[in-house]
């Protein structure tokens, strides 16, 4: 793996299986388990012709990152999203530095409560918060 | 340009720059209900499934902001918008190959604000729902 740059001093590239995350990555990590914090440098190919993430960018990020955790929240069983609900802040532009830290809110037998403030720069600019199934759970 | 099978000869590309362009080709679709109702489409392919063999949850909130996001601008007539808030339910999965097509309907328009509703279906099947509100840019 080639060397990270300086802002992401302390992050580790995370490991991404889904074609479409690897397709939009990479996404990068510090911590364990479901305390992980995650990181996205915003590139070219995220933004939009104004220059501004895109916000199906944004909600990507948010079903990345918050269904990690939900993946880490459930033992690692096999859930799917059922609801995102996504509020945009601030603008976000190429070569911001995107972290965030999903919270667990709930978990339940068969769901999954989860939501995230995604900053840059100490300024929250993007919040999700979202439920999860757990497949085979009644 | 050669269309996917499923999307129409004549459907215009939606998807001309930045992240679209990239996740796309995104097409417009003819209009239903006297303009309406506006549409879009894609055709699944590989680069936008996740690990289970359907599409990812975050292509298919691209494919909702951005028909919703084009929608707003089409019913404004504003030349720029921005998502403020937009909830998706993920009601079934779609998988590869599959046309998934969008269709945004507009629930109010003020003269900062655009609040609408759209759903993605695949043949009679709906994909997802989703409700949003967008601002006109250089509004208050």
């Amino acid at each position: 793996m080639s060397a990270l740059p300086e802002k992401l001093a302390g992050y580790r590239e995370t490991n991404l299986i889904d074609p479409f995350e690897q397709f939009v990555g990479p996404l990068y990590e510090t911590g364990t388990g479901i305390a992980r914090r995650y990181a996205l440098i915003v590139d070219a190919r995220h933004v939009n012709m104004r220059g501004v993430i895109h916000g199906g960018m944004l909600m990507t990020l948010a079903d990345m990152t918050l269904g990690q955790a939900a993946w880490d929240a459930c033992d690692h069983a096999a859930c799917v999203t059922l609801s995102m609900q996504t509020q945009f802040l601030k603008g976000v532009r190429q070569g911001d530095l995107l972290e965030v830290t999903p919270e667990l809110t709930r978990r339940t037998r068969s769901m999954i409560f989860l939501r995230g403030d995604y900053h840059v720069s100490g300024d929250t600019v993007f919040t999700a918060s979202s439920v999860w199934k757990l497949l085979g759970q009644s | 340009m050669d269309r996917p099978a499923g999307i129409p000869a004549d459907a215009e590309i939606a998807s001309t720059g930045g992240f679209n362009k990239y996740v796309g080709p995104l097409y417009r679709l003819s209009d239903l209900e006297d303009g309406m109702v506006k549409r879009f489409a894609f055709a699944a392919a590989e680069h936008h499934m996740n690990g289970a063999g359907t599409v990812h949850g975050g292509m298919l909130m691209t494919f909702m902001d951005t028909s919703m996001s084009r929608t707003s601008r089409l019913i404004s007539g504003a030349k720029g918008t921005a998502t403020v808030s937009l909830t998706c339910d993920f009601v079934s999965p779609a998988k590869l190959g599959d046309i998934i097509e969008s269709r945004v309907r507009a629930t109010r328009q003020t003269r900062t604000i655009v609040f609408l509703s759209a759903e993605l279906v695949c043949g009679n099947r709906v994909l997802m729902v989703g409700t949003g509100v967008w601002k006109i840019s250089g509004g208050e």
